[in-house]
């Protein structure tokens, strides 16, 4: 489902023509398969939001190759990236990363918006999806309304509205306290393992790392298996 | 993303900011109204000059002098007549005589009543082509028949009338002359004239079968007395007696070409001066005239879009404050998957209906400043002047060609200055967006 090889990427720092290039990622291979929950630890500074920008498209490698959904994106230029994202993948970020203006609603609504759907098939599939995460009764409430667990809760259902294949989190537990963080991480893998969706989640938390099937330990710009394969 | 998607998102956009967005439109507005009323002055003179010179002088009709041989110019003939006459989308060639008042004096009477007149010998059959209506009666077919204008009968006095006006303690007050009708009327056209120093005369006889229609404006009066110039030949031979000017060569004073319609005058125009001769047409005065009046009105236009310009400078800021303001919603839209041409649209969208509304105001409002022009104006003027007179003068008239212009020029302009803004939206980087504080 997703498939790294050889990704390499590097940072130019410093002024125009003394510039000095930084390497982040050195090489970085690895293959996560359909439905597979993995997560990507590592310190801060490993270069783990690096490789998840990368694979969201948010950024260019330096070299290599990134494949997700059987399609090599690589390549990819812009608005081939939006289309991909749309219809492919899902995203849920460590500051929730909701509109502020837009209602739970609207910002759930937002991506089926975004695709051209039909007012009236929007309104049913944001309504389900807002009762799946449990927000029924919070539509109408503004970002700055909702708790945090809430609110990543409401970024959940805007990442999942779409039905992607592939679920990115970055951090998702980054911004809650201890119990919220549990709420959400059974969240995920409820959807992981009811929908078969494929989760990439990067954490800094090995606690949070071990609810997933499988870890991979980026140090040095370099990837190391951790966990225990996924019997999917 | 569907066009009333597109839309509403503009719309939540701009109540966001809805004194920002007020102050913005009310700038567009004043710059559209300001281009529109000041050039509408333009449209305004150019119009009334224009309807001035097609009410008094007739839009078909092309004024002949001459023709131009040998850089000389000669009177024209018979031959030439009928030349002008055979030539496509001619109506009708009137040619027109009179008598110059020095070979004697001319006098009209009707009953006891008389006073000096101009008669016009004219080519009745040519006068009949053109069909011009009358007030009363028909024209003439017979050469002791004429039409007379509509105040012919005001200058017939009779001996007390003309006692009256010889009266210094009456002076101002005119008398009225003939008022019964004159149709069917035997008019008795007198000739005197002095010849080796004996004063001789010849009257002729004619009768009234039509009255020509009242002018157009009120202080215009038509006195006119016109004959079928068959009678022309036998009134010279009696004029050329005379000793003062017996050598007149001239066979036509006036001779006027008119056209089937307004459209062809330019063409009969054009082919009379090929031919040699001496015209004039008020298409020629109308060209020269609308020349004129462009180059005003594009200079009036220039001028109004400078305050077009500056309110664009409004919407610039407006648009780029938004931008600044919405980069993180702009990157979370990304984010997720929004095109970029979706965001550039989104913003180009937001400043368009900036414009468009802008616009809307600045017509309604410029409306009602020119309304308010020609009212106030000739009201100002009148008080200069302490004339009564009503001024028949438009200061400020807006054609629908005006508000089309001006609309275009500032929803262009709206849309331009909404241009940078709109890319930069669309440039903004996903990660830096994401990365501010909430």
């Amino acid at each position: 489902m997703i498939k790294v090889h050889q990704l390499f990427h590097s940072f130019k720092i410093g002024k125009k023509g003394k510039e000095k290039e930084i390497p982040i990622l050195k090489g970085i291979s690895f293959h996560i398969k359909q439905g597979e929950f993995a997560t990507i630890v590592g310190k801060s500074g490993s270069g783990k939001s690096t490789l998840l920008n990368l694979i969201s498209g948010y950024i260019y490698p330096t070299s290599g190759k990134i494949i997700v959904n059987e399609t090599d994106v690589t390549d990819f230029n812009e608005k081939e990236w939006a289309q991909f994202r749309l219809n492919h993948l899902g995203f849920i970020f460590q500051n929730f990363q909701l509109i502020p203006s837009l209602t739970a609603f609207e910002n759930v609504e937002l991506p089926l918006t975004l695709k051209g759907m039909e007012t009236k098939d929007r309104k049913k599939r944001v309504m389900e999806m807002l009762e799946s995460v449990g927000l029924n009764g919070h539509i109408d409430h503004y970002p700055n309304e909702l708790s945090g667990g809430q609110q990543q809760r409401v970024s959940i259902a805007r990442a999942l509205i779409t039905n992607p294949k592939v679920i990115l989190a970055d951090e998702p537990t980054g911004s809650l306290d201890s119990e919220t963080e549990d709420e959400v991480l059974h969240l995920i893998k409820e959807l992981n393992k009811k929908k078969g969706i494929t989760v990439l989640m990067i954490t800094h938390d090995e606690e949070v790392a071990s609810t997933s099937d499988r870890q991979l330990y980026l140090h040095d710009g370099t990837l190391k298996e951790r966990g225990v394969l996924s019997e999917v | 993303m569907k066009f009333k998607d597109q839309v509403k998102f503009v719309h939540q956009n701009m109540k966001k900011n809805r004194l920002r967005i007020f102050m913005t439109i009310l700038a567009t507005t004043i710059g559209c109204a300001f281009l529109i009323v000041l050039a509408s002055v333009g449209f305004g003179i150019h119009k009334s000059i224009k309807d001035e010179i097609l009410n008094r002088s007739i839009v078909t009709e092309i004024n002949l002098y001459g023709k131009e041989k040998d850089n000389q110019n000669e009177e024209l003939n018979n031959s030439d007549i009928e030349e002008i006459k055979q030539m496509e989308h001619v109506k009708a060639v009137v040619t027109r005589n009179w008598i110059d008042q020095l070979n004697g004096e001319i006098e009209a009477s009707i009953d006891d009543r008389s006073g000096r007149i101009h008669p016009i010998f004219t080519n009745m059959e040519e006068v009949k082509k053109l069909d011009t209506k009358l007030e009363k009666g028909r024209y003439p077919n017979h050469e002791n028949e004429v039409i007379v204008g509509y105040h012919f009968g005001k200058y017939l006095y009779n001996e007390a009338e003309k006692q009256q006006l010889q009266n210094p303690q009456l002076e101002g007050e005119m008398p009225k002359g003939y008022t019964g009708d004159l149709l069917g009327k035997t008019v008795k056209m007198t000739i005197k004239q002095t010849v080796d120093g004996e004063e001789i005369e010849k009257s002729f006889d004619f009768t009234i079968v039509g009255i020509q229609e009242k002018p157009s404006r009120d202080w215009i009066e038509d006195t006119s007395f016109i004959i079928n110039d068959q009678k022309f030949q036998e009134v010279k031979q009696f004029i050329d007696l005379s000793k003062l000017d017996n050598t007149q060569t001239i066979q036509f004073n006036e001779v006027l070409v008119y056209a089937t319609s307004l459209e062809h005058v330019q063409n009969i125009t054009d082919r009379l001066k090929e031919k040699g001769y001496r015209v004039y047409s008020v298409t020629e005065e109308l060209n020269s005239l609308n020349q004129f009046f462009f180059i005003v009105k594009i200079g009036l236009i220039f001028v109004g879009t400078i305050a077009i310009i500056i309110a664009s400078i409004g919407i610039f800021n407006t648009m780029t404050m938004a931008v600044t303001e919405r980069t993180q919603e702009i990157g979370i839209m990304k984010a997720i998957g929004a095109q970029p041409s979706i965001i550039r649209r989104i913003f180009l969208m937001e400043s368009l209906l900036i414009g468009i509304v802008g616009v809307i105001f600045g017509v309604f409002i410029s409306y009602g400043i020119s309304a308010l022009c020609n009212q106030i104006i000739p009201m100002i003027l009148h008080s200069l002047t302490d004339s009564e007179e009503p001024i028949d003068f438009i200061f400020s008239y807006i054609p629908p060609s005006l508000v089309i212009i001006a609309s275009l020029i500032s929803i262009g302009v709206a849309l331009l200055s909404g241009l940078r803004p709109a890319i930069k939206a669309t440039n903004i980087n996903v990660l830096s967006a994401l990365r501010r504080e909430l």
